[in-house]
């Protein structure tokens, strides 16, 4: 292991650790170590046992859980902690930061005092001192106006800001090792970029050593000098990060690197028919009331424009691309498309007519032509029925066979989206996600749509099943000449699929054009700073492309 | 936006309230069976004398004015004259007001603290041993119906122990808490199983918050956590139902005051639906509706102070 080779003691040595809930054993046998000033990055899905690993060597998992081997921190087994020495290492020697910055936030407490209350807890600051320096962290993590910023409350700080301040309240004491777990998560992509760089730009200066969690290898790539590969608990892989990337020797590190969004393009489906458009949408705009409730006349009662005037066109078999950070508009787009959403001005036209003026019969063959995929397959799918009766539904309600043809129907096209038939008497949530999406997709596919509306189908997903799913996707599409919108915030994705794509910015539409022209030469600034800030795998030569094992 | 600035929002939309509630009160007496002026004169009176009680209440006006003048009188605070005790229903309601009050502010003083910690207690080990007691004590205390617990509560500390009156109010502060304690004890018993029940929901709920596993990772110590992030975080819904269970005793601590003959206002209810005191009633509804109003405001004040969110 390369701690061998430095003369260094580590900062931090995992070694043996296994951690079980009740009989389930979710980390075995998992050792690393971590040098002084080094970022690691500890890659895998969800269910790797990554959050595990990390929380057992803070000790803040359920009591229900067993932690066994040895973490050292500078020599100091932490796992033989008693309570009062643990309270005095977390936040003080060990900084932690989470996913989601909104639910790790207090809501009911000011920032500044989040930020201050570890400072005055560990070094023994008075409150108004602490509060003091709880400003300056905020200036050094980016924040404008920190004064101000220091009296605010968690709820009027956007994600990445709530994410700065969590950064500002795990530095303040100055600990050795900070955690990041999944930090960049929840975030949109320009603003990931931004907190990446504050990461690299804190390690750069204090020499802070950290922990990064993802399940994004382009994001560990990024930032980390070396990098542990976990699967189901396990190490699978572990060295430099140039090493693991262009010499992978773990077939399961080969499938993660080649699931990377934009290493792969999927050969799309035949050239676009040029004539009519399939779909237009003209100067299309959607507003939202802004609430004021009872006697809120007295206020500003301007409304929220979700969309503002958009123009779009989709050519029958033609793969579309919509991206866009959340709120730009995209969602309510589609929304607006199989009308979920009614539009304020402008217009829908299906093969020049106008969707909103439809009614009764006309509107049932609309839905028919058009069917829309989901971002929560678990959400989207009625938790009571069987899967095979989920994607049979659709097929007897829109009267198209009756029940006992409609249910041979669904196992057909539940093997279409290469399920296997064993699970068809199953419920959604005894399904993984990525099988959970693919039930969608064959009931959105079941009234054999022209258009299906893709929205954000893969962000839940796993980036190894993400490349399934869009695989499938595009052998759907091939197989079944399906035109195809596919939204997502993710350029990668989104230029490895589609032949042309628009990109969204609050409500409008600032770029359009080919897939590849856009991600290679971005004209507006927007557009150019999204792809910007990808995080993406260094597009090493030649990566020995392996079939799945 | 700023407290004062939602304090100044809720005083406005008091307004409309209140003219609802005096509306609703006006026409509750109006549509009630029985005519109050044949009531006055007595079973016997001529046609006469009742046309003269009419015109002397006003009672002979069209309705829209009849309720101008209440609307009036009431502004300058002026709620009627009882039937019964020939006396403004104003001055009837303050002087039976302050034993309801004191034995509202009683039962909070008793049911407060024995929530806290009892909630505490069952969520610390949600299922143990103790959570188990408190809730099986506590579905006991719930299903009790008081006026059987004020009865034997009387019986058994007042007669038998002899220990505190079983009636009364009591004169000066020291006798008020001697006099009312068992009627606050009672109301206490089926108060604070609701409430422990509520705020040891919340308390379960918030020990799995992200922000608490925050806190931890921050080196805050399991004391720390819970007086300065689990316990604001949770108290809001209690609070909230808190301030229902208060209107609600306001207005309805009938039971226990009949019981243990307090003079409260309770009992002034009974009394003046018993005999028929239309203009009782009618202050007294407006009074409760108007306490339950203030009561609400005050929460939602309170659960303003505490949570940002709210100030929206």
């Amino acid at each position: 292991m390369s701690g061998l080779e430095t003369s260094k003691p580590p900062l931090l040595e995992v070694k043996d650790l296994s951690v079980s809930f009740g009989g389930f054993a979710a980390v075995k046998n998992v050792s690393f170590t971590l040098q002084p000033g080094e970022i690691l990055g500890i890659v895998g899905e969800s269910g790797s046992g990554k959050s595990v690993t990390c929380r057992a060597v803070m000790r803040l998992l359920a009591a229900t859980a067993r932690a066994e081997g040895t973490v050292a921190l500078d020599g100091r087994d932490l796992l033989t902690l008693s309570e009062d020495e643990l309270c005095a290492v977390r936040g003080r020697d060990i900084g932690m930061i989470f996913q989601n910055p909104a639910s790790h936030l207090d809501p009911l407490r000011r920032i500044g005092q989040q930020v201050a209350a570890p400072m005055i807890r560990h070094l023994g600051i008075g409150k108004r001192e602490g509060l003091q320096r709880a400003v300056k962290l905020l200036e050094d993590v980016g924040i404008y106006e920190p004064e101000k910023r220091a009296r605010s409350y968690p709820h009027e700080f956007s994600g990445g800001m709530k994410q700065r301040a969590m950064i500002a309240a795990a530095i303040g004491c100055q600990p050795k090792l900070l955690i990041a777990d999944e930090p960049t998560t929840a975030l949109d992509v320009t603003v990931q970029a931004r907190i990446l760089e504050l990461l690299k730009e804190l390690n750069r200066k204090t020499g802070l050593a950290m922990i990064l969690i993802s399940h994004d290898l382009g994001v560990v790539a990024d930032i980390c000098s070396r990098v542990v590969v976990m699967r189901n608990g396990e190490v699978v892989e572990q060295g430099p990060i140039d090493d693991v990337i262009n010499r992978p020797r773990h077939p399961y590190t080969r499938l993660l690197i080649e699931s990377q969004p934009g290493r792969k393009s999927y050969g799309t489906a035949g050239g676009p028919d040029r004539g009519t458009p399939l779909l237009s949408v003209e100067n299309l705009s959607v507003t939202f009331p802004a609430g004021q409730g009872l006697l809120g006349g007295f206020g500003s009662s301007n409304s929220f424009r979700a969309l503002d005037g958009v123009d779009l066109e989709i050519n029958t078999g033609e793969t579309v691309g919509i991206v866009g950070e959340s709120g730009s508009g995209k969602s309510t787009l589609a929304r607006s498309i199989i009308r979920l959403n009614t539009p304020s001005g402008g217009a829908i036209r299906l093969d020049g007519q106008d969707v909103g003026a439809l009614g009764g019969e006309a509107l049932t063959a609309f839905r028919r032509r058009v069917q829309m995929v989901f971002q929560n397959p678990y959400d989207s799918l009625n938790p009571r029925m069987t899967i095979a009766e989920a994607v049979a539904e659709p097929i007897w309600r829109h009267g198209i066979a009756d029940r006992k043809a409609a249910r041979k129907e669904a196992d057909a096209l539940l093997e279409m989206v290469e399920l296997p038939s064993s699970l068809r008497d199953r419920k959604p949530q005894q399904l993984s996600g990525g099988q959970c999406q693919r039930v969608g997709l064959a009931r959105a596919l079941a009234l054999k749509p022209q258009l299906l509306i893709a929205d954000e189908i893969t962000s839940a997903l796993d980036v190894t099943t993400q490349a399934q799913i869009l695989e499938l996707l595009v052998r759907l599409q091939r197989e079944r000449s399906l035109t195809l919108l596919y939204i997502s915030h993710d350029l990668a994705v989104v230029s490895s699929l589609c032949q042309r794509v628009y990109v969204f910015k609050a409500g409008r539409v600032v770029e359009q054009g080919v897939a590849r022209q856009v991600l290679s030469a971005p004209r507006d600034p927007y557009t150019q700073a999204l792809v910007g800030a990808l995080a993406r795998l260094p597009s090493a030569g030649t990566i020995p492309l392996h079939n799945r094992s | 936006m700023s407290l004062l600035q939602l304090i100044a929002r809720r005083l406005l939309q008091l307004i409309g309230v209140l003219a609802g509630i005096s509306l609703v009160t006006f026409l509750l007496v109006h549509m009630a069976p029985g005519d109050p002026a044949r009531l006055m004169a007595g079973e016997r009176a001529s046609p006469e004398t009742i046309a003269a009680i009419r015109s002397q209440y006003g009672l002979d006006l069209p309705l829209w004015r009849q309720f101008l003048t209440y609307l009036t009188n009431l502004v300058s605070g002026d709620i009627g004259l009882s039937l019964r005790f020939q006396r403004p229903v104003s001055q009837l309601i303050e002087q039976f007001m302050w034993p309801t009050l004191f034995l509202t502010g009683y039962v909070l003083c008793l049911a407060i603290p024995p929530t806290v910690a009892l909630a505490i207690l069952g969520a610390r080990r949600p299922g143990g041993i103790a959570d188990q007691i408190i809730r099986l004590v506590g579905i006991a205390g719930l299903t009790i119906p008081v006026f059987w617990l004020g009865i034997m509560m009387s019986r058994f500390f007042g007669v038998s122990l002899g220990w505190f009156p079983v009636s009364g109010y009591g004169t000066g502060f020291a006798g008020h808490l001697h006099h009312l304690f068992l009627p606050a004890l009672s109301t206490a018993i089926w108060l604070v199983p609701v409430l422990t029940q509520s705020l040891r929901a919340a308390l379960i709920e918030k020990t799995t918050a992200d922000f608490v596993t925050a806190a931890r990772a921050q080196g805050a110590t399991e004391r720390q956590i819970f007086w300065q992030t689990m316990l604001p975080n949770a108290v809001l819904p209690t609070l909230n139902l808190l301030g229902v269970m208060v209107a609600f005793m306001i207005g309805g601590a009938i039971i226990v005051e009949t019981v243990y003959a307090v003079p409260g206002l309770g009992t002034l209810m009974v009394n003046a639906l018993l005999g028929r005191d239309y203009y009782v009633v009618q202050g007294l509804t407006l009074i409760f509706a108007v306490s339950t109003v203030l009561i609400t405001l005050m929460v939602d004040l309170l659960t303003a102070f505490i949570d940002p969110r709210v100030r929206l």
